[in-house]
């Protein structure tokens, strides 16, 4: 009976009470820094004795944000477009090819996920150095791309291996050309997974910290970087109201995730 | 569709080679293999060649205390992970969807919001003079605030917070799978709820536990930036030990000794995971 929710009896109400605590916890965070962003505190004493509008405009009124954010944007769209065209050739050979040291491939080009990012950061910072490429939009786009290809790989080779082949065959059969029959039959077929690796990558790069506070220059630092370099020094609003943004930002990105998928999956 | 490849036509009997995962093969091998290679050779030939940097790092009583409170951090995370995440996700196996996708809901925003914005939240929230501080003293369970933040207590609960999506969506799946009729079979035979719990649902849900927890253990092992922030700098984890190695000692020959030994202790772990559950289902949480 006990994954028979309309027979659990009192477990239901126990393990709903439970589960309800720990969504209040996951929540938790999120809505508190923005309820604090509009208090009017400087020592983030809580609940705020007022409410004010005074961290956004310090935030705006400091143009080292807005150029922090864009430069994260434009990395992160950058490493995102690279890691899903790699990724989705990559996917193609990992679900079809048959060459020996298949799953070893696939196991390798899924590492970046998997070891500490510590560890990558160091490396490359110091690989880098060596060939000048330290401090560069160049640097950043490479080494997010690495860090963003195995959130490619592992929805398209998904949504890859649920697609039936003999489709595209048949487009074959009727004339088009392999290229034609992949791009007009396959990749429509497969748009869901490749809509969620471009969103996966594109996080990927967005939240990055570890690499991007190794690389980062004095005249090129992402966002994270920024909020960092602000936590380090005092707990001041003013990231408060710049996390509320993102906390936006990933509202809405969720949104039109949510909208996306169920456009694409009509 | 016939496997046969005969009695296809002939443009479709080649089967895709390596070719298409050349880019990323170059990709990963120059920008991701080489440098890391590079990095651990920097462990045995810096500042000159021999072994004596892993000598310094397990002969000296204070990289031991970093080792020791990374494994202990990641085994309590893990622990109180799977403790928590468990009756969340089965509650979520079973819950009717209008329900649960609220608590999915919350659990994709915890997950996708910016890791400095939580750690950031945290940090506010359980300083001395901290909302969370505050509550247990207005309630009268403390009279005293306690100390949260700037040691273990602090980096635990921000981990705890950070890995439980990571422990919870995989482990609703593996919950998912199990045959709900193997359990009313348990209730017919007359076994207890609490029978059917600790000799079927827990048992089935052992692989899903067992990949979620090894997941959870490898990533807290190797986690920099809330042990950073939450646990100020007299209770150093690993990963934070590596770069002020490298970015404040400029002690490189250390700080890849360091790294190699994290490096090692992460692939035989995650070769373990694969050898448990299989490439696919590890992958299955995102």
């Amino acid at each position: 009976m006990l994954l028979d929710y309309g027979r659990l009896g009192w477990l239901r109400a126990a393990l709903l009470g439970f589960t309800g605590l720990v969504a209040t916890f996951l929540l938790l965070p999120v809505v508190f820094i923005v309820l604090l962003s509009f208090g009017s505190s400087r020592w983030l004493a809580f609940p705020p004795p007022g409410w004010t509008l005074k961290w956004y405009e310090e935030l705006f009124a400091d143009p080292a944000w807005l150029e922090a954010a864009l430069t994260s944007a434009r990395i992160a769209a950058m490493a995102a477009i690279l890691a899903v065209a790699i990724g989705l050739l990559a996917s193609f050979a990992l679900v079809r090819g048959q060459f020996r040291g298949r799953n070893t491939l696939r196991g390798l080009l899924l590492t970046p996920m998997v070891l500490p990012v510590v560890v990558f950061a160091i490396a490359i910072y110091a690989f880098f150095l060596r060939i000048g490429l330290g401090g560069t939009t160049a640097g950043f786009v490479i080494a997010h791309t690495v860090l963003a290809l195995p959130f490619a790989i592992i929805p398209i080779t998904a949504a890859l291996e649920g697609f039936d082949k003999s489709i595209e065959d048949a487009a074959i059969v009727c004339g088009a050309s392999p290229f034609e029959a992949k791009i007009r039959v396959t990749l429509p077929a497969i748009k869901i997974g490749i809509f969620s690796a471009a969103i996966f990558a594109f996080l990927a790069s967005w939240d990055e910290v570890v690499v991007a506070i190794f690389m980062a220059s004095p005249t090129l630092q992402t966002l994270p970087v920024k909020i960092w370099g602000s936590l380090r020094q005092d707990l001041s609003p003013v990231i408060a109201a710049a996390s509320s943004l993102l906390v936006l930002l990933t509202l809405s990105l969720m949104i039109v995730t949510a909208l996306i998928r169920r456009k694409l999956s009509k | 569709m016939s496997g046969n490849l005969s009695h296809r036509p002939p443009i479709l009997r080649r089967p895709a080679g390596i070719g298409g995962a050349l880019p990323a093969l170059i990709l990963i091998s120059l920008f991701f293999v080489v440098p890391v290679v590079a990095l651990l050779l920097r462990s045995v030939t810096e500042p000159v060649p021999g072994l004596q940097n892993y000598a310094i790092l397990f002969g000296d009583g204070t990289y031991a205390r970093v080792f020791l409170n990374t494994f202990l951090v990641a085994t309590v995370v893990t622990a109180v992970t799977v403790i928590v995440a468990f009756p969340v996700a089965w509650m979520l196996a079973i819950m009717p969807p209008a329900f649960g996708s609220i608590v999915f809901g919350i659990i994709i925003l915890s997950m996708w919001t910016n890791l400095l914005t939580r750690t950031y939240a945290w940090m506010v929230l359980l300083q001395r003079t901290g909302v969370v501080n505050r509550t247990l003293m207005d309630i009268g369970l403390i009279s005293q605030p306690l100390p949260l933040i700037n040691n273990l207590t602090g980096v635990t609960i921000g981990m705890v917070y950070i890995m439980l999506p990571f422990m919870i969506l995989p482990l609703v799946g593996t919950l998912r799978a199990i045959d709900p009729m193997t359990l009313r079979a348990a209730a017919l035979c007359g076994a207890s709820p609490f029978d059917a719990f600790r000799r079927i649902l827990l048992p089935l849900s052992l692989p899903g536990i067992a990949a979620g927890g090894l997941m959870v253990f490898v990533m807290s092992l190797g986690y920099f930036v809330t042990p950073t922030l939450l646990g100020g700098t007299s209770n150093m984890m690993l990963a934070g030990m590596i770069a002020q190695m490298i970015q404040s000692l400029l002690n490189w020959g250390l700080g890849s000794a360091a790294a190699f030994i994290l490096l090692l202790v992460t692939m035989a772990l995650y070769a373990l995971q694969l050898r448990l559950v299989g490439a696919k289902r590890m992958t299955g949480g995102i």
